[in-house]
């Protein structure tokens, strides 16, 4: 009697080349993207979308095209940080239509179809079982929105990743080995400890990772013109390069909107210039 | 998942396969291309769901833009949508926005026609975004007082937001 692998194909639904037919349909529509940069942490509420759209930010004034996808399903935010809620996608010859920013950024976010008051609902006929699939019908529709935006020709498409160690990790073998990684952190012992987690899954699945980057490094003191700590020094060290440091900025607090002048800081101009070394490096 | 004929020792082929019952069981129609011995196999909901999930398409022919697809949710993803189809990939609730377009499509149309070459387009992009596409660009057409969408309101719409 035969076995399984003697026999080609699987009868007729080749269930197999559709699969593979996503993957190429992925392939061929990233062919014009330089660099592939994910933005997690592991740890919520870090400011991985904030910073993810300063770095954007920073490399649009340095004169690079650039894409975001918001990686983040259920707390989509970049389309806010964009100003771009209420904008319509558009099917194009050759595929979606990326938004784009005032600033000419462009960012495919579920926060521009859902009002933000709205979850994302699937439903489920094995009654009672959704949360057994979620993640996987959200990394079939990520992968249907890689291979059916028309990213165009760009240097860096950036991936703001939701929260969660598992979920940094599914994302690292979801955008395979050609993606580079940074890792957000605020200064705390508690995240520092997550974001070591996070570290050392994606060191285990041989992820490029160039560095991690302290946000909310201190803020600003107008009394004495220093910038001071937020948080008591963390005794956790993370084995990964420090990109940066940047200071809680306030002004973030009114990010949104898209505003074509928003402010880009220094710090977040240096990341930006660190991060396009590390994925550009020089040859001698 | 493939079937043997043991009499024969053949694989045997899938010859039709049928939407998913009220209790989301797939069937479908296996026959062995030799003695023509046939078989069905009944997915349980967990199955079924697993299909779903993958946004893969079960049936012969596949390829076929019309083949069969009978996973609700699968239709629903992967389907293409027919003229004012959005409500059955809602229904199938393979869309994540199913909720809102239900409540959206209460709304009256107005009117707003598409002619077949916008609606082309709308093959180009990922299935499971086309309902949401076409009631964004429906609405930029009624606020814009138009009601007819066709290529030039699309080229239109993407100048105007800057794409």
């Amino acid at each position: 009697m035969k076995t399984y692998h003697e026999i080609q194909g699987d009868g007729g639904s080749d269930v197999v080349a559709q699969v593979q037919e996503q993957q190429s349909k992925i392939r061929d529509a990233l062919s014009g993207v330089r660099h592939l940069l994910a933005v997690g942490s592991g740890k919520g509420g870090v400011g991985k979308s904030t910073v993810t759209m300063a770095l954007a930010r920073a490399l649009r004034r340095q004169g690079r095209s650039v894409a975001i996808l918001d990686g983040d399903i259920n707390g989509p935010c970049q389309a806010r940080l964009a100003g771009l809620e209420a904008s319509p996608w558009i099917p194009g010859p050759r595929g979606l239509q990326m938004p784009r920013s005032q600033e000419g950024i462009g960012v495919v976010s579920f926060g521009s179809l859902l009002p933000e008051a709205r979850p994302v609902e699937f439903s489920s006929v094995a009654t009672g079982e959704e949360q057994t699939w979620r993640a996987t019908r959200e990394f079939a529709m990520l992968g249907q929105l890689l291979g059916g935006v028309d990213w165009g020709t760009l240097d860096v498409l950036l991936f703001d990743l939701p929260p969660g160690t598992e979920r940094t990790l599914q994302f690292a073998h979801f955008l395979g080995e050609g993606t580079a990684f940074v890792l957000v952190t605020i200064p705390s012992d508690l995240s520092r400890g997550v974001v070591a987690r996070s570290i050392s899954a994606l060191a285990d699945s041989g992820q490029r990772l160039l560095g991690y980057v302290e946000n909310m490094a201190g803020y600003y003191c107008r009394d004495c013109g220093e910038v001071k700590p937020l948080f008591p020094e963390s005794k956790t060290e993370l084995p990964i390069p420090l990109l940066g440091r940047l200071p809680f900025e306030p002004a973030l607090a009114h990010t949104g909107g898209g505003e074509a002048e928003a402010t880009v800081s220094d710090e977040v101009e240096a990341l930006a210039t660190k991060i396009l070394e590390s994925l550009e490096p020089k040859e001698n | 998942m493939k079937f043997l004929c043991i009499a024969c020792d053949q694989a045997m082929k899938i010859q039709q396969a049928a939407p998913p019952d009220e209790g989301g069981s797939i069937s479908a129609l296996f026959g062995c291309p030799s003695c023509g011995h046939q078989i069905a196999m009944l997915t349980n909901p967990y199955e079924t769901q697993l299909v779903q999930s993958l946004g893969v398409k079960i049936g012969p022919n596949t390829n076929s833009p019309a083949a069969g697809v009978p996973a609700r949710g699968v239709t629903a993803a992967m389907a293409t949508p027919t003229p004012g189809s959005i409500s059955e990939a809602a229904e199938a609730g393979g869309c994540p926005f199913s909720g809102m377009l239900a409540q959206m499509e209460q709304a009256p149309k107005d009117g707003v026609q598409w002619t077949p070459e916008a609606l082309a387009r709308l093959d180009n992009i990922p299935e499971f975004v086309r309902p949401m596409a076409k009631q964004g660009i429906e609405h930029y057409a009624k606020t814009n007082g138009r009601h007819t969408i066709d290529d030039a309101l699309m080229e239109e719409a993407r100048g105007r937001f800057g794409m």
